[in-house]
């Protein structure tokens, strides 16, 4: 058999933390080779390797069998390699065309550009393996997923033959996804290589021919997707028995902790995203939000929590009006909220760990005194939430938050709010983009909280995880509220029709 | 090889020490001057002063340096007159009266070095009763007649274009400055009234800028005034007269005929074209502030330093006037100003170097 | 997984374990201080390559600069004295980089503390252990309040500071130079206000003589103070943290309940009111009095001196005193080799380029460390 490429012995360290030890990936032509492993197991650093952005310490990379040293991205160009990152590099009020030619533009008498054969090459290499765009499209008027395909066909454009999709999926919806993993399977039958970096065994059960397990920056092995079941590789990947379902007490439902009445709220282009919304959650139950993205939920998470101004109605936490109360008031009465973009929003990322383990808190004793930090409490702060919420990183509570990887990130985020303890937890998309050990045990946290007779308020895009967690769920459409459905007693058929706007009795 | 190097080594070496001793001409003496606020090349005052020192130096092989001080506090005035001093400069020109609390200061300081202060004298800059001015025994103080250049100059100007609008643009509001101003307007009025020229000063075009070195501020003031209908305009201004100077040339480039008359030293080739022929200056309104730094070296070199002393330079002693020879002024308007030049040192006529209410600003 | 999961953190060494805590701060330090040196460094190979192009030996070159800036108690005193205002000035723009601010309006503030300072020094009469504390507090508040706007522009109509900054600066400007002649000027001098009474002046008789007579004045002991307490601020305190919030991401600290519009205003006031002392410090202490028409350069310099300094309080501190180095002893090295004025100031201005590009040499240590990884 064909090796495209081979990495032999491939060993890389950074400062506190060994990204990759001995690794060893090879990958036939015209196969769908996934490279799977948690966050942080040094995937990314793997493939970094593969396309020059980094040089290994040690080991040995050939490519259809002559060795190589890829010492920056246009190495690996040359030879092939092409990468869809998993943040589009796309120029947004550019066209497609001109997106895809942009630093080897087709010239014309040496000095118009050609767009228009450029453009008639696209097409016809998108033809080719299905992609189905618009050369002429602006980027700003197209889907996240039509974006995709922009830089899949960057690569084929430039003739790769071997392509590195890094997370794929992460941003598509599931119907994109079904659209993507048919492109796969076409690039493949036209003779293209395909790695496939991924923690959703679902996909790699999907599309991949075979399957290589890396954790913590070691090797752990390679194995063929047909005769291998997802539990297998699971364990392969986090080192012990994952259990996919999530484990619930029956429901305790107490008192109503959090309502909202006739709540009318902005969306950022100046029109209602929230229109008379009422909604009350219990102390002892999950309550899932599920909506396609975009119809209120930012709006509803963003008008409890003090970040968006009120247009009309009430909110009332534990009985008490905090409609208008500042944010900081509202945590100190007890919400907590983890917010969906942990960078933006949930870290500073210049910030130590231990710095943004208190970034509620820092006012209160005894992280402070009469204005003047505590380091010693922050200390211990921090490093009770590392420990008992498992944040892996270089140096501990001194870490730059910047530093680690979006599963410890989020893992630090969970931790800080669940350690406010907080009568209500609001938690938007709290497991995106992150891997399955990671997935498994922030439910679990989030259900801890369930039971311990607190309330949580679940947003979520991911269906799966909604019908899960949920105690009961309140479907969202066009910021309105179309029902509120028991989870025991729904299917994922109901609150997909939900979704798409069709109330109970409206539907034939 | 190596003892080539060495010989080398040894060869810079004598040659430094030989620099550090200097020439021992010109007794040794070593001019410094430190300069006001402005460059070196800004074509009026610190130029004037260093071309002095520069002929002094190429004539009694004198050694001489400049400094720029970092600021235009005294402490900043203070700091270089140190610097010259430390490094042997005993004979230091301060041009500006800026400079008078810090030569105050220093002419006491450093009792065996000689001082030129040229537009002010000496004073503690205290209020009142405190205040003090004091010209030491080892300090010149130099004032020029401004009023009597500026008039003779306004003289010459009216003269050579007989008719139209004037305008006077003026760096920051000081005596030296305001001087040019009122003599300029009184040799305008005197053409007038003795010669039969028709020229005017309106005024909104007599300004004070505010500043000696905002280029763009004089461009944009010439601009207006030259757009208000004015012929020419005298700028004593420093570097805002540089940009007045250039909105002239560039309307001259395109046809347009308008002039400058030009201030301190003869601006005349700052004025030029790009033909390299004409020039937009008209006259220059001078203060021969190189020929008394000069004078100044000279008569210490001499022995006749006159320390103690406030100079005034005026026609009389052909310390102020407009150039000699200027291509732009027909010789019958040469002829006339001389005349009048003569009649000035005669006491014939007087030039007021105030504002008795009769002037603009 | 995100590529910078993976980025080297350049402020760490190799192999070190939690019971190295207090060292990594050490190494920490000192990695910033010798990117800050070697920037120095290149300064000055810099100038000297320059200093040799004109013909000019850089060995006596720089000589005469630290001869002019050290060679007696004198030039000592005006070396520290040079660097008063900039320490300050240095501080508020390390301040405002902190919190995420660009304060490019210190010139202007700098003027309005002086102002300040200037007119109540010229207009009250009070004993001298009052005096100076008032007048110091007054430029303080006219500092903070000029910076005010900025910092409400960028709060309310998130108007770029920098070009409200700079605006400022020329509004102070024009206040200054109608001001200072219509209720202050000299009686004998022009475009300048009255002398500081020796009572309301920072420069005091024992201090004076003990540096020879040089300018130093109490200024330096306010900007040491100010330097301890910028760094207790930032480093140990609440409003340190909420500043510094805001400064790094202003939407986290929005969504902790952390004003962002209240801390980025408190943020340019404390910068302003570090200007207005740099005010206070150049116009009644190094300075005899108030000047029109002159735009401080040490508000702008204050940049500089705060990338060389790594933005830190204490970065700062050695910084400007560099920084008054150069400026204190570039008159000497011309008056000794006869470099021309204009070439010292390109000089100087070169090591003060070189100084505060250290990022690149931050990225040059960096290829330099992979390099020689890569080799192993």
């Amino acid at each position: 058999m064909e090796y495209v490429v081979e990495m032999q012995n491939i060993r890389k360290a950074f400062p506190g933390i060994v990204a990759n030890d001995n690794i060893t990936f090879n990958l036939k032509k015209g196969e769908i080779h996934a490279l799977l492993g948690e966050n942080g197991a040094g995937k990314s650093t793997l493939m970094s390797i593969l396309f020059g952005l980094i040089q290994p310490d040690s080991g040995v990379i050939k490519i259809r069998g002559k060795e190589v040293k890829i010492s920056n991205p246009n190495v690996a160009n040359d030879l092939g390699i092409g990468m869809v990152h998993q943040h589009f590099k796309l120029v947004h009020n550019f066209t497609i065309t001109e997106n895809i030619i942009l630093g080897l533009e087709p010239k014309k008498a040496k000095l118009f550009v050609d767009i228009k054969s450029a453009a008639q090459r696209i097409k016809e290499v998108s033809e080719k393996y299905g992609l189905n765009v618009d050369p002429y499209a602006k980027i700003e008027d197209i889907s996240v997923g039509m974006q995709q395909r922009v830089e899949i066909l960057k690569m084929l454009y430039r003739n790769a033959e071997i392509l590195i999709f890094d997370e794929p999926t992460a941003v598509l919806t599931p119907q994109e996804i079904t659209e993507l993993m048919k492109i796969m399977k076409n690039l493949v039958s036209e003779g293209k290589s395909i790695i496939l970096i991924t923690h959703k065994l679902k996909e790699i059960k999907a599309v991949a021919d075979r399957c290589t397990v890396i954790r913590r920056g070691k090797y752990i092995g390679t194995v063929n997707v047909a005769s291998t079941d997802e539990a297998e590789m699971a364990r392969m990947m986090v080192g012990r028995e994952i259990s996919f379902k999530v484990d619930k007490k029956p429901q305790e439902k107490g008192d109503v902790i959090l309502s909202v009445e006739n709540l009318n709220v902005l969306s950022n282009k100046k029109v209602l995203g929230l229109k008379n919304f009422s909604l009350s959650v219990h102390r002892g139950e999950i309550l899932g939000v599920a909506g396609v993205e975009g119809n209120g939920q930012a709006e509803l998470v963003e008008a409890i929590t003090g970040l968006r101004r009120v247009e009309s109605g009430k909110i009332f936490l534990n009985g008490t009006d905090i409609t208008n109360l500042p944010i900081k008031k509202r945590i100190r009465s007890g919400i907590a909220h983890i917010p969906e973009d942990r960078q933006k929003r949930g870290l500073v990322l210049d910030y130590s760990i231990e710095d943004n383990m208190v970034l509620e808190i820092y006012d209160t004793p005894p992280y402070s005194k009469n204005g003047i930090l505590n380091p010693a409490a922050i200390r211990k702060h921090a490093e009770k939430i590392i420990e008992s919420f498992d944040v892996r990183s270089g140096k501990g509570p001194e870490a730059i938050a910047r530093s680690l990887s979006g599963g410890n990130q989020q893992k630090a985020i969970i931790g800080r709010e669940i350690e406010l303890d907080p009568d209500i937890l609001i938690a938007v998309q709290p497991t995106r983009g992150l891997d399955v050990g990671s997935i498994e045990y922030i439910h679990k946290r989030l259900v801890e909280q369930r039971d311990a007779g607190k309330a949580v308020l679940l947003v979520s895009l991911e269906l799966d995880e909604i019908m899960n967690l949920s105690d009961r769920i309140a479907i969202v459409n066009n910021g309105e509220l179309i029902g509120i459905v028991n989870a025991s007693e729904t299917d994922e058929n109901e609150i997909g029709l939900m979704m798409a706007g069709l109330r109970k009795g409206e539907r034939a | 090889m190596k003892r080539f190097t060495s010989l080398l080594l040894v060869v810079v070496l004598m040659a430094t020490v030989l620099a550090g001793c200097g020439t021992g001409a010109g007794k040794g003496l070593k001019v410094g001057m430190v300069t006001d606020a402005g460059t070196i090349d800004d074509k009026s005052f610190n130029q004037g002063t260093w071309e002095g020192i520069k002929k002094a130096e190429k004539d009694f092989k004198i050694e001489a340096n400049y400094l720029k001080p970092g600021g235009t506090t005294h402490a900043d005035y203070i700091k270089e007159i140190t610097n010259l001093y430390d490094a042997g400069y005993k004979f230091i020109v301060t041009p500006g009266f800026k400079f008078s609390t810090a030569i105050y200061e220093a002419q006491e300081k450093y009792k065996d070095a000689k001082f030129v202060i040229i537009d002010a004298a000496p004073n503690n800059g205290k209020e009142g009763n405190e205040f003090e001015e004091k010209v030491t025994s080892n300090t010149v103080a130099i004032y020029f007649a401004e009023h009597q250049a500026g008039f003779l100059a306004g003289v010459a100007a009216s003269l050579q274009l007989k008719e139209g609008e004037f305008g006077f643009i003026g760096g920051m509001e000081i005596p030296a400055v305001q001087k040019f101003n009122w003599g300029f307007q009184q040799g305008i009025k005197y053409a007038n009234d003795n010669f039969g020229t028709k020229i005017s000063i309106k005024p909104e075009n007599v300004i004070y800028e505010g500043s000696f070195d905002r280029i763009d501020a004089g461009q944009q003031l010439a601009a207006q005034m030259f757009d208000r209908g004015v012929k020419a305009i005298f700028c004593a201004a420093g570097g805002v007269g540089v940009g007045a100077i250039n909105e002239a040339k560039q309307r001259n480039e395109t046809g347009e005929k308008v002039w400058i008359i030009g201030v301190d030293v003869d601006q005349y080739h700052e004025g030029l074209l790009k033909d390299g022929k004409t020039s937009v200056i008209l006259t220059s309104a001078v203060k021969k502030i190189d020929t008394v730094t000069y004078t100044m070296i000279k008569e210490e070199l001499d022995g006749k330093f006159q320390g103690g002393k406030i100079l005034t330079f005026d026609v009389s002693n052909d310390g102020v006037g407009i150039p000699a020879t200027n291509p732009n002024l027909s010789d019958d308007v040469m002829k006339s100003v001389n005349d009048v030049t003569a009649k000035l040192k005669s006491g014939e006529i007087k030039v007021a170097d105030s504002n008795d209410g009769s002037l603009i600003k | 997984m995100s590529n910078l999961e993976n980025k080297p953190n350049n402020q760490e060494m190799e192999g070190l374990t939690e019971t190295g805590k207090i060292k990594k701060v050490r190494i920490k330090g000192n990695r910033n201080l010798v990117v800050s040196l070697l920037a120095i460094l290149f300064g000055l190979i810099a100038g000297a390559i320059y200093m040799l192009a004109i013909g000019k030996n850089p060995i006596t070159g720089y000589y005469f600069i630290l001869s002019g800036g050290l060679k007696n108690l004198e030039r000592i005193g005006n070396t520290l004295a040079t660097a008063t205002p900039l320490i300050f000035t240095g501080l508020s723009a390390a301040f405002a980089f902190r919190t995420g601010l660009f304060n490019i309006g210190a010139p202007g503030q700098m003027l309005m503390g002086g102002l300040c300072s200037t007119a109540l020094a010229l207009t009250l009469n009070l004993p001298q252990y009052l005096f100076l504390p008032v007048i110091l507090l007054g430029s303080m508040l006219s500092g903070a309040l000029w910076a005010i706007v900025p910092g409400f522009l960028k709060a309310k109509f998130n108007v770029h500071e920098v070009v409200s900054g700079i605006m400022l600066n020329w509004t102070a400007y024009w206040i200054v130079y109608y001001i200072i002649p219509t209720y202050f000027k000299a009686e004998y001098l022009e475009t300048e206000s009255a002398m500081i009474p020796a009572n309301a002046s920072l420069k005091v008789g024992w201090l004076s003589s003990l540096f020879q007579g040089s300018f130093i004045n109490l200024g330096l002991f306010v900007a040491i103070v100010a330097v301890v307490l910028i760094a207790f601020i930032l480093d140990k305190t609440v409003l340190g943290y909420e500043l510094k919030s805001v400064g790094y991401n202003r939407h986290a600290a929005e969504y902790a309940g952390i004003s962002v519009n209240k801390n980025i205003i408190l943020s340019m006031m404390i910068a302003g009111a570090l200007s207005g002392l740099a005010g206070a410090a150049f116009y009644v202490g190094y300075a005899s009095n108030m000047q029109i028409g002159v735009m401080p350069s040490q508000g702008f310099d204050g940049i500089a001196v705060s990338l060389l300094g790594n933005n830190t309080p204490y970065g700062v501190l050695g910084a400007a005193i560099f920084f008054g180095l150069l400026h204190s002893g570039k008159g000497f090295m011309n008056a000794m080799t006869k470099i021309p004025p204009e070439i010292a100031d390109t000089i100087i201005a070169t090591i003060i380029y070189f100084s505060a590009t250290s990022i690149f040499i931050e990225r040059m240590l960096d290829a330099l460390k992979r390099r020689k990884r890569g080799a192993k």
